[in-house]
């Protein structure tokens, strides 16, 4: 077991790929933001891919160890240490009982996973332990941890020292612009080309107001073709407006002038546009942003985004996790 | 406009938007939830994750592992052309009776305190609603709002929450969204924006013109009723809802017995909605009149 000592901010229960099958009545997936620095976590420790692990944002918890147990934390740098002592990245070790992880503030990327041999043995809502906390499911309570609260884990095997090479990681460290992709589509022909031109030449900034729902993107404003003004009213007035319709999870929706790029927890419908959509590929970047950073998106086809996934896949799937020694 | 062929588009490397139209029409989500429930039921496509049917569209989340993106568009075509003209559709519909407390002191209370607090101008919504839709006044209103079925063409944007479209073209009614939006709302309110009805799951901020409050829930992740074991909201696409008015007293005794987990909900399960008599029906109605 392992008692929340400081929760840091929002740390909360996730697994992978998370509530999936309910979104037709309103379920958002949920599950990490970066799921490939989480997958590599729980490769790590010898777990399944999709355990049931935690994700911190920003700013790490302070974490408590009842029993020795194997752990890896991939992902953002919050700086944790065990007595002071520097806990490694991206490679497995022992926390030994009574010993507490200590972490702070992200100094690269954004959000951290936390991984425990075993993973955490939360109760599952709906087939997934991911927390939903803007409507109370999931994680222990439904809620992002709580001072206090205890985590229990499953039992398993895991080694320590066991560390995923460079080459398979997420290349996150420092980065102030990022080159995101996006494919066109579904609305794509409710913007005219200078919009379509201007979307992918511009610099978009990461907006402070950005969370597990949507990441919110501040830049040139968006013009529109004929089909944004010449429509019945029930599409609504603003030349975004649509009628009401699914959103895809990455969909770079479009909320009068503003980009909300819809994440884990976002609506599964509403009444704006989405003119693209981040694949699968480039969703932990989305996680990995900073306030401030910046986006520069490249238009790529749905091919070249299955197969870009796939290759991720496959790094996962095929890592060579190699012993530090 | 309703398209002769669907419009199908790609939403990233995992989703797909299959269009059937471009205006609110009852017979374009007919066609997403035959869709859907197709894809569901007898003609699974193996790849199709899962589907969420609204208004005029059916997205489709797949696994581009098991299916390509240019082979699901043939096969959801193809399987959209054989199921044949929406006539022709027929889906499981349960048909749900919700005692609803109109014009009752909450969502009154919430009405005043937006307009102390943000727009001292707005008009009271049920006598908006009832103006810019020429009926004579709130008891007509009343009247009007419980005088149909509702259809959930859709559930979405919060687990739970159905967007319902009434079945009597009879009682159609229209009502722009709050500009800029309440902060709060009471869980149970009745509510209409554009041309939807919905029930508030929860408290929270919203837009809808609220003139009503039910106290029967429609989300419970504490799962306090069997209703709620399988998914922890009550609606899916496609079930129907009856708005029955009610007393305070009838509203405050049902609340009782909600808190106490003895209440019954009232759900008729055994019938299949047809379009093509749906059709026929409203075809044999005086569209003009009102009730």
């Amino acid at each position: 077991m392992i008692n929340v000592i400081e929760t840091g901010l929002e740390t909360s229960i996730q697994d992978w790929p998370g509530r999936v099958g309910f979104y037709n009545k309103g379920f958002p997936p949920s599950g990490p933001l970066d799921s490939w620095s989480f997958r590599l976590a729980n490769i790590l420790v010898g777990n399944e891919e999709g355990f049931a692990a935690l994700e911190c944002q920003f700013m790490g918890p302070t974490l408590k160890f009842e029993q020795d147990l194997v752990i890896a934390i991939t992902g953002a740098d919050m700086q944790a240490k065990i007595n002071g002592q520097a806990c490694p990245l991206w490679e497995s070790f022992t926390v030994y009982a009574g010993q507490s992880i200590e972490m702070s503030y992200a100094i690269s990327g954004a959000r951290s996973y936390i991984a425990f041999c075993g993973g955490i043995a939360a109760e599952p809502t709906l087939g997934s332990r991911s927390t939903f906390a803007a409507a109370g499911v999931g994680g222990l309570t439904g809620n992002a941890l709580k001072i206090g609260d205890v985590l229990p884990v499953e039992s398993g095997h895991g080694e320590a020292g066991r560390r995923i090479p460079l080459a398979a990681r997420p290349q996150i460290e420092q980065q102030l612009t990022w080159e995101v992709e996006a494919v066109a589509g579904p609305n794509d022909d409710w913007i005219d080309q200078q919009g379509h031109d201007r979307f992918l030449s511009s610099d978009w900034r990461v907006s402070a107001k950005s969370n597990r729902m949507g990441m919110r993107l501040e830049g040139p404003d968006w013009t529109f073709t004929n089909k944004a003004y010449d429509k019945l009213p029930e599409n609504g007035s603003e030349p975004a407006n649509i009628i009401d319709h699914g959103y895809p999870i990455g969909a770079v929706n479009l909320a009068g002038q503003t980009p909300i790029i819809l994440l884990n927890d976002g609506p599964s419908m509403g009444g704006f546009i989405n003119p693209y959509t981040v694949p699968q590929c480039a969703l932990w970047k989305l996680g990995q942003a900073r306030p401030g950073e910046t986006f520069r998106f490249k238009s790529i086809s749905v091919e070249e985004a299955q197969l870009r996934a796939r290759q991720i896949n496959t790094l996962c799937k095929g890592c060579e996790v190699n012993s530090v020694t | 406009m309703i398209y002769d062929v669907p419009k199908v588009s790609p939403g990233g490397d995992r989703y797909l938007l299959i269009e059937f139209g471009n205006e609110m029409n009852l017979d374009l989500n007919f066609k997403a939830q035959g869709l859907a429930s197709a894809l569901t039921g007898e003609y699974r496509i193996n790849g199709v994750i899962e589907t969420a049917p609204c208004f005029a569209t059916t997205l489709v989340h797949y696994d581009p592992d098991l299916i390509s993106y240019s082979d699901l568009k043939v096969e959801l075509l193809r399987l959209f052309e054989s199921l044949g003209s929406s006539e022709d559709i027929e889906v499981d519909s349960r048909l749900f009776y919700f005692p609803t407390l109109y014009l009752d002191p909450w969502t009154t209370d919430c009405i005043n305190d937006y307009r102390d607090k943000i727009n001292p101008e707005k008009e009271q919504d049920p006598e908006f609603v009832a103006r810019i839709n020429g009926l004579s006044d709130v008891r007509q209103l009343v009247r009007v709002h419980s005088g149909t079925e509702y259809w959930a063409a859709s559930l979405g944007f919060w687990p739970g929450l159905a967007f319902m479209m009434p079945l009597d073209p009879r009682c159609r009614l229209t009502a722009p969204k709050y500009n800029p939006p309440r902060t709060w709302t009471p869980q149970g309110a009745v509510s209409m924006g554009g041309m939807s009805t919905a029930i508030y799951p929860v408290p929270s901020p919203g837009g809808y013109q609220l003139f009503g409050r039910t106290p029967v829930p429609i989300w419970d992740p504490q799962k306090k009723f069997p209703e709620f074991e399988g998914d922890l909201c009550i609606f899916r696409p496609g079930d129907r809802i009856k708005y029955v008015p009610c007393s305070k007293e009838e509203y405050l005794e049902i609340e009782r017995q909600v808190t106490e987990g003895s209440f019954k909900f009232n759900i008729v399960d055994y019938q299949r909605f047809s379009v093509g008599n749906y059709q026929r029906w409203i075809a044999s109605l005086d569209l003009k009149s009102r009730f």
